[in-house]
C-alpha cells in the first residue's frame, strides 16, 4: 500500500446544490503533541465514518476504500496515519461532529464546505468553531481554467492529481455506453490518493455533462 | 522529468497528465516537456501506460527534489514533517494557536486549481505581499522558505525561478489592519502573472463563525461562502 498522505480541500467549485452534497472532514494530529498511539483514535474514527455513512474515506498511509477494503486500512494504520473523508449531507456533518465530540479524542477536526451549512451543523451539534481558512476565490489568469463543469470535477482532488482531460475521457466514456457514470466517478476517484474525492457527485456531474453533449449532438 | 522508454504510442498517458506536458510526437512516441513536467507522478502511479514505460528520472539536483516533493502529495517535506505541500496551515491552529487572535493567516496557493506555476510568477506575488506586510515563517514551518534569497524582500534564489510546480503556498501572518494592503497588492499583482491562484484567510472566529475582518472583504467585493473550519477538538499545547 502507498504511502499517501495530506489533502487539500477548500476551494471546491460547483453549484451551491451540488456543493450541498459535498463535506470533507479531515482528522489531524499535531507533530510533537498529540501524535503518538493514534491507532486507537483512528479507529474510532473510521468507526464513525462508517455509522455516518462517509461515501469516501481514507487513511494517508494506505489510501481510500475506492482501492482497498476498510480492513485493509485499519491494519496499517500507523502514528503517520491522517485519516480524511467526505460526507454528502449536512446531517451528516451534524451526526459526524456529535460523534466525534462524544469520542473526545484530542485530535484536531477540520471541516471543508459551504460555511452557512458547517457553520449550522456545529450549532446543531453543540460546537464552537475555532478558527476558519475562508476560500476568498480563484485570482490571476482565470482564463488559463477549464470550464466550470469540469472544473467542479477535478478540484474534488485539491492536489489536482485529476486532469481536465482525463475528465473529458470519461465523459466521452459514458457518452458512448463504454462504461457507466458510476464507474466514471471511481475511476477518477483512484486517481486522488487522500481520500476526499465525492465520486458519487463526480458520477453526477459527469451524467450530466454526457447528457449535455449527447443533446448538443441531436441538435 | 518523467521517461518514456519503448512507447508502443497508444496515446494513453496523454490525458493523465496533470499539466498538459505529454503529447504525440512526430515519431508516432509519447514524448515529454521537460519544461513543464512537474514530477507529480500520476502518469506513474496511475499505471495508464498499458506496458509500463513510463519511468521516474532522476532527482539529482536540489531543485529536481524540491519540485518533486511539492507536486506529488504522496511525498513528505523533511523539514516540516508534513506531507503535500509541506504546511498544517490551520488545520491543527486550536492546538499550535499558529495563527494568533490578533493577526490573519494569508494561504496563496500558486497554481491552483490545476494550472501549475512558475517560480518567477511565485517571486512576483511573494515580493508584492510581503512588501505591504505579510510575514513569511522560516523553512521549519512552510517550504517556500527553503528557496527563498531573502523572507524580508520576498525575493527568491535566482537558480529557482525557472522550475515550474504544480502548485506552492505562500504563507504567513500580517497584523489584522494590514490585510487591507495585502489583498490590494494581490489585486495588483495578478495581472502580472501567467497563471492562477487560489486564495484564502485563515481567523481565528467567534462561535457563530464571525470575525471583524469579514467586513473588510466585503469593502472589496469579496463575501466568502466555502470554508475549512477546524472545529476545536485539538487540546492546545497549554493544557
Amino acid at each position: 500500500m502507498a504511502g499517501f498522505r495530506m489533502t487539500h480541500s477548500l476551494h471546491r467549485s460547483g453549484s451551491r446544490e451540488s456543493l450541498k452534497k459535498d463535506f470533507v472532514w479531515l482528522m489531524y494530529q499535531t507533530k510533537g503533541v498529540n501524535d503518538k498511539n493514534i491507532k486507537p483514535k483512528a479507529l474510532e474514527y473510521i468507526s464513525a465514518a462508517e455509522e455516518c455513512g462517509c461515501v469516501n474515506f481514507g487513511d494517508v498511509k494506505s489510501g481510500s476504500i475506492l482501492e482497498y477494503s476498510v480492513e485493509e486500512i485499519k491494519k496499517h494504520i500507523t502514528d503517520k496515519s491522517r485519516l480524511r473523508g467526505v460526507l454528502d449531507s449536512r446531517e451528516k456533518v451534524t451526526k459526524f461532529l456529535r460523534m466525534i465530540k462524544e469520542k473526545d479524542l484530542g485530535l484536531s477536526l477540520v471541516i471543508s464546505g459551504l460555511l452557512d451549512e458547517v457553520l449550522a451543523a456545529c450549532k446543531e451539534a453543540g460546537v464552537k468553531p475555532h478558527t476558519i481558512n475562508f476560500s476568498l476565490g480563484v485570482w490571476g489568469k482565470k482564463e488559463l481554467l477549464p470550464p466550470e463543469e469540469i472544473l467542479s470535477v477535478t478540484t474534488m482532488c485539491g492536489h489536482h492529481m485529476i486532469s481536465p482531460g482525463i475528465v473529458k475521457k470519461h465523459v466521452e466514456m459514458v457518452k458512448n455506453r463504454q462504461e457507466t457514470a458510476e464507474e466514471a466517478g471511481k475511476a477518477l476517484g483512484r486517481l486522488c490518493p487522500c481520500g476526499i474525492f465525492n465520486h458519487i457527485r463526480a458520477a453526477e456531474l459527469i451524467a450530466e455533462m454526457a447528457a449535455s453533449e449527447i443533446k448538443a449532438a441531436q441538435g | 522529468m518523467v521517461q518514456v522508454e519503448d512507447c508502443i504510442g497508444c496515446e494513453e498517458c496523454i490525458p493523465y497528465c496533470t499539466v498538459g506536458a505529454l503529447s504525440m510526437g512526430n515519431d508516432g512516441v509519447v514524448v515529454v516537456d521537460g519544461s513543464r513536467c512537474t514530477d507529480c507522478y500520476v502518469c506513474i502511479r496511475s499505471k495508464c501506460c498499458p506496458v509500463d514505460t513510463i519511468v521516474p528520472g532522476p532527482l539529482n539536483t536540489f531543485n529536481d527534489n524540491f519540485r518533486h516533493v511539492l507536486s506529488d502529495p504522496t511525498e513528505t517535506t523533511a523539514e516540516t514533517g508534513v506531507p503535500g505541500r509541506g504546511t498544517e496551515e490551520s488545520k491543527t491552529n486550536d492546538v499550535t494557536g499558529r495563527f494568533r487572535k490578533d493577526e490573519a493567516g494569508i494561504c496563496i496557493d500558486m497554481g491552483r486549481p490545476g494550472v501549475g506555476v512558475r517560480m518567477r510568477d511565485v517571486e512576483k506575488v511573494a515580493v508584492a505581499v510581503v512588501r505591504a506586510g505579510l510575514k513569511i515563517p522560516g523553512p521549519e514551518e512552510t517550504p517556500l522558505a527553503k528557496v527563498m534569497a531573502d523572507r524580508t524582500t520576498g525575493k527568491l534564489k535566482d537558480d529557482v525561478l525557472d522550475e515550474y510546480l504544480l502548485s506552492i503556498i505562500i504563507e504567513g501572518t500580517c497584523p489584522l489592519d494590514k490585510v487591507e494592503g495585502v489583498l490590494r497588492a494581490l489585486r495588483s499583482v495578478e495581472k502580472e502573472i501567467d497563471t492562477v491562484f487560489s486564495l484564502g484567510i485563515v481567523l481565528q472566529v467567534d462561535e457563530n463563525g464571525y470575525h471583524p475582518v469579514l467586513d473588510t472583504l466585503e469593502a472589496f467585493g469579496i463575501k466568502p461562502y466555502r470554508g475549512k473550519v477546524n472545529v476545536g477538538f485539538g487540546r492546545p499545547l497549554a493544557t
